[in-house]
């Protein structure tokens, strides 16, 4: 039952995001109010730097970034479970993603995303999505490499090996199967950082684009109002960090863990 | 004998380790070099507007070295790097005079924000293993948990809205002297804040699990049975075997924090190489680009060598 609670807040603030867009009074792109004007009679959060309803672009600027870090989590934990797994049973393979990840190390995120942004043909979210993949991928892929460098080496893999079983199949049969702890725990941090990095290129200005509804973007558009209605950058800046905050407890309470296994002994 | 084979090959390995790394940082160079090579503007059309003439941009073209084969300007390119030389920019400025002081302001703004990381880490890490399992414990790892998960930019818009807006104790703008620092230590505080914050959760968590390893080992136990005091235990008996874990998450952090300067920059104007990348990649200025992705990998893989080095000198300590 405590665990169920611990889960609330995040499927709360996912669901407010989802089904957000519906509940909002104002259109997200017309000025109703004067700009930065505080909070007042049917616009609850006041207006942004032109006069928009802060709470409408609230309600539906959390959707695209949430689609967009849970497609990321997805397909960067697909990939490094079968990546991790096939390169367990064939070691060679394992060392040449390896080199990837040391080479990646080199290019922080930030400029990644804003190299690879610019140099592609037209801007939006897919360039940022992109380059969150193929810069996330091979992190994640040395957590399950590791995890599923035991689970190659048992007897099972090997039996069903000398059975004639095809890389293939050994890797979503035999060992997918027993990293199910350790990939749910990778989804949950690769959601975490999508959400980091894809908030991130949004306010540096690659990915979303004005007049979008975007949380990250409305903190950059709204940062010099930030005297006359502090609601227009706190209310975005509170909803990303409820966002993060709240996903992560909940994937602390969904993997089982050795908790305090540790004994007091100093 | 036995002893100098083993430390010999020791440094065989050190030195192939530093190598490996050196021959990284020249693929990442190489592989920057060619995604800014696809941009879909050249600089000849950014920097000369879109009514020049066709003359105007093959003249500009040939000004720049555009007109040369890819490879041709690479190894160009990568000779100059060598030397010191990061070339001209796509508006005709020697690079370095354009990034040179903010590389210098950007050092000073990680480098403080990374000692801030590793004295705040070790303190709370510590503190948290002293007393596993207890309130303080569970509320540092929580707390480190929160922390991590949040972007710079919007720790950086707290900080603002709270000391600057609210108490009206530290600036939130960065003013840039006339030689280019900025103009008072004052308004550093707030950015090596926000820099620090997300990596003082990921490291302190790296410290105290790297220290609840070290629990176990027989050399703490008998310290514990030896009754010496708990700070001696921690700083004499389980900090060295835990340093490699460390060393190697403050390097991590190394790269996060130069990753994290882009936005901290953005958002308080500060004069550093941030700003000027965002500048470089409005005007489509691929020297510019290039020169501080070459200068960032630079730095973090001096950083990862350390790393390396400490871990094999701990290696090499161990019986």
């Amino acid at each position: 039952m405590k665990r169920v609670l611990r889960l609330l807040p995040a499927l709360a603030v996912i669901l407010l995001a989802v089904v957000g867009p519906l509940f909002a009074a104002h259109s997200s792109t017309e000025p109703v109010t004067a700009p930065y004007a505080l909070p007042g009679p049917g616009t609850p959060l006041g207006g942004d730097q032109v006069g928009r309803d802060v709470l409408s672009r609230l309600l539906i600027g959390g959707r695209d970034l949430m689609i967009a870090s849970a497609l990321i989590a997805v397909i960067v934990t697909g990939l490094a479970a079968i990546l991790g797994a096939v390169a367990a049973l064939r070691p060679r393979l394992g060392a040449v993603i390896e080199q990837t990840a040391d080479l990646l190390i080199l290019l922080p995120v930030a400029l990644g995303i804003m190299v690879i942004g610019v140099a592609w043909p037209g801007s939006g979210r897919i360039p940022v999505i992109v380059a969150a993949i193929v810069l996330g991928t091979p992190f994640a892929f040395r957590v399950a490499a590791a995890a599923a460098a035991p689970v190659a080496a048992s007897g099972f893999v090997e039996v069903a090996s000398a059975r004639g079983e095809r890389t293939l199949s050994l890797v979503i049969r035999e060992i997918l199967p027993n990293l199910r702890a350790t990939l749910l725990t990778l989804l949950g941090l690769r959601f975490i950082e999508a959400v980091y990095v894809v908030a991130t290129a949004s306010f540096l200005e690659v990915g979303a684009q004005p007049p979008t509804a975007d949380w990250a973007l409305m903190i950059r558009e709204n940062a010099d109002g930030t005297l006359l209605n502090p609601w227009a950058v706190l209310a975005p800046s509170l909803a990303i960090a409820v966002l993060t905050v709240s996903v992560s407890l909940a994937f602390d309470v969904l993997t089982p863990q050795a908790r305090n296994r540790m004994v007091t002994r100093l | 004998m036995a002893e100098r084979l083993r430390s010999s090959r020791t440094a065989a390995l050190v030195a192939v380790l530093l190598l490996r790394r050196m021959a990284l940082l020249v693929v990442l160079l190489v592989m920057t070099f060619l995604a800014v090579e696809i941009l879909p503007a050249d600089a000849a059309r950014a920097t000369l507007g879109f009514e020049a003439s066709p003359a105007e941009l093959a003249a500009r073209r040939r000004q720049l070295g555009l007109d040369q084969p890819v490879a041709v300007r690479f190894l160009h390119w990568m000779r100059g790097l060598a030397t010191g030389d990061l070339g001209v920019s796509a508006r005709g400025r020697q690079v370095w005079d354009i990034v040179g002081q903010p590389f210098q302001n950007t050092l000073v703004l990680g480098a403080l924000a990374l000692v801030l990381t590793v004295l705040a880490a070790l303190a709370l890490g510590s503190l948290a293993v002293l007393r596993p399992g207890k309130l303080l414990d569970r509320g540092v790892r929580s707390l480190s948990t929160m922390i991590l998960t949040l972007p710079e930019f919007v720790v950086a818009n707290g900080l603002i809205v709270v000391f600057a807006l609210g108490l009206h104790l530290l600036p939130s703008v960065t003013v840039t002297s006339s030689s280019g620092k900025p103009a008072s230590p004052a308004m550093l505080v707030l950015p090596i804040l926000a820099l620090a914050m997300r990596q003082i959760g990921w490291n302190t968590r790296i410290v105290r699990s790297a220290l609840a390893e070290q629990l176990p080992a027989p050399h703490v136990d008998s310290a514990i049975m030896d009754g010496l005091p708990r700070h001696r235990i921690l700083i004499h008996y389980m900090l060295p075997g835990a340093l490699p874990t460390i060393a190697a998450g403050v390097a991590t952090s190394v790269g996060m924090v130069l990753g994290g300067v882009v936005a901290v920059e953005t958002i308080f104007n500060f004069p550093g190489i941030g700003a000027v990348l965002v500048e470089a990649i409005r005007n489509r200025d691929a020297p510019l680009v290039a020169a501080v992705v070459a200068l960032t990998g630079l730095v973090i893989t001096v950083v990862l060598m350390a790393s390396d080095l400490v871990r094999a000198w701990a290696v090499g300590r161990k019986p």
